[in-house]
């Protein structure tokens, strides 16, 4: 066991672990529909779902990538503007407590209501999906940018300030890298939001993408079809997710300290 | 070897400050004045103002109106000086993501010096400052010590006339306290920097400074102004003899006076 870790680089042995987790939940799932008699239109074989994706490994591909480009989008523009948001409203209070409840207010609409809108607005483009996925991850994005920009020690402030340094120094050189730990938590949380943005967006019409793999599968009975879109959704869920949470570990090197 | 008292203009002058928060005054009518090259050492009981103090000679507060303050023989704002004295607080106040050098050199960065020259001269002076081979660490992988030191560097590297130091060692064991006084005496020795530097440790009052203020408890004021005529360059010995040792009982026996008012203030209030 020693010799082994000593070998193996701690990346590789998280990255075998992980695999090693993979494949004993699908030999479980496997088992489990054999063993207990479950019903395919329950819960179909993990061996007959793969092979229906290696079957016609196109149509997921491309419903992969198109779905891929509007989470990208949505998140990029949802990230960008959400910081932006974030500073504005920390340098002007006033702008904050003027457009604060707007954008709460905002928040309480349903994605459903409101992708119906945007539907209406940008048709069935890929910017209608980009913008519901912007949509719901703003927001968080907004308000953890303005926490982490808010609990930056005053202390840190003052010593700038003392080198005389201007809003603009403070800002870029102090307040913004000790906000990062906050913006990140929320750019994980927008990572998931953006896929379902882009998911549902494409609900309301649409010729590629998981989301349109998903209602066909469901007009059509095909539950094998439904779990296939289900298991390309999670996979690029996750993988989205966990580049991000790889981008947080090697940006935030210095850990919770302070 | 003392200084000689100087003719010219004081670096720094205050006359009649006074500084009110909210409907408490933390520092009233306050004179005192530092001379070029001048190490003037702050000791006073907890809470009396001392950091206010700083803050307004940092630039960071306004004193009251009223008061006079002038820095170089010219009478200013308290903002204007923001940039123009070299300040350090009592944390080290380090920023996590920058290694040894490139926070040694955040003030400069900040006044526009170009960096690789900065980088030079922060390399330079590791040695002094006891940090040879650590210019690549992050804060998080240097002991209290160290990173005290770093931030002494990147308050020496932001050279200006006059060095305003709050505590510097208040967070560090005695040993290590005494270590870095000696060594703070040495680099001042070299460098001749005018200091102004605050503690509530009366022994290394003394042991550093050319000049003792006492200040009473709040609201505060400078009460009493000692003069420390001891040689130069000081021997750690130095805290064990005669000379020394009347000098602190004049002094404790002051600051006593004000600790126990602020004590019996602050019981008055839990009383009342």
């Amino acid at each position: 066991m020693t010799t082994r870790a000593r070998f193996l680089p701690p990346w590789l042995m998280t990255g075998a672990r992980f695999i090693l987790g993979l494949a004993l939940a699908a030999m479980l799932w496997e088992a489990a529909v054999l063993l207990l008699g479950i019903r395919p239109h329950i819960l179909p074989r993990l061996s007959t779902i793969l092979s229906a994706i290696a079957a016609t490994p196109g149509a997921y591909w491309s419903g992969f990538l198109r779905t891929l480009a509007e989470t990208l989008i949505g998140f990029a523009a949802g990230g960008i503007v959400g910081v932006l948001n974030g500073v504005l409203f920390f340098r002007a209070p006033a702008l904050r407590d003027l457009l604060f409840p707007i954008f709460v207010v905002s928040q309480t609409i349903p994605v459903i209501a409101f992708g119906a809108l945007v539907v209406l607005w940008f048709g069935n483009t890929m910017l209608a999906k980009a913008v519901i996925a912007f949509y719901l991850t703003f927001f968080p994005v907004t308000v953890n940018t303005l926490l982490g920009l808010q609990s930056v020690d005053p202390r840190h402030t003052a010593l700038l300030r003392s080198f005389g340094a201007s809003g603009r120094q403070q800002l870029l050189r102090l307040q913004l890298p000790m906000a990062l730990p906050q913006i990140f938590v929320a750019l994980r949380l927008a990572a998931s939001l953006s896929l379902v943005g882009a998911i549902v967006g494409e609900w309301f019409g649409d010729t590629t993408g998981l989301g349109v793999l998903l209602l066909q599968a469901m007009y059509n009975e095909n539950v094998v079809g439904l779990w296939a879109a289900i298991l390309c959704a999670a996979v690029l869920g996750t993988g989205f997710y966990g580049l991000v949470a790889l981008a947080e570990r090697r940006i935030l090197f210095w850990g919770a300290e302070q | 070897m003392t200084l000689p008292p100087s003719a010219a203009t004081p670096l720094l002058e205050l006359q009649g400050i006074s500084k009110t928060f909210g409907s408490v005054q933390a520092v009233r009518d306050l004179s005192l004045s530092v001379e070029e090259g001048e190490f003037v050492t702050v000791v006073g009981p907890s809470g009396c103002g001392k950091s206010t103090l700083f803050n307004m000679v940092a630039g960071l507060d306004e004193p009251d109106p009223g008061g006079i303050l002038r820095f170089k023989g010219r009478g200013c704002h308290a903002h204007e000086l923001l940039g123009r004295v070299s300040f350090m607080p009592q944390r080290d106040l380090l920023l996590p993501w920058r290694n040894v050098v490139d926070n040694a050199i955040l003030a400069n960065e900040i006044e526009g010096a170009n960096r690789a020259e900065a980088r030079a001269k922060a390399l330079r002076m590791l040695p002094e400052f006891g940090l040879t081979g650590f210019e690549k660490q992050y804060p998080h992988q240097l002991s209290g010590g160290m990173r005290q030191r770093v931030a002494l560097m990147r308050t020496f590297l932001f050279e200006r006339d006059l060095m305003l130091l709050d505590e510097p060692f208040g967070a560090l064991d005695a040993l290590t306290r005494t270590l870095m006084q000696r060594w703070l005496l040495d680099v001042w020795q070299r460098h001749r920097r005018t200091i102004l530097f605050i503690t509530h440790d009366v022994d290394e009052a003394i042991f550093l400074g050319d000049r003792v203020l006492v200040m009473s408890a709040r609201p505060g004021h400078v009460k009493h102004a000692r003069r420390v005529d001891l040689p130069r360059p000081r021997a750690a010995e130095l805290v064990t003899s005669p000379e020394f040792t009347a000098l602190k009982r004049e002094i404790l026996e002051a600051i006593e006076e004000e600790s126990m008012k602020s004590f019996v203030a602050s019981n008055g209030a839990v009383a009342a």
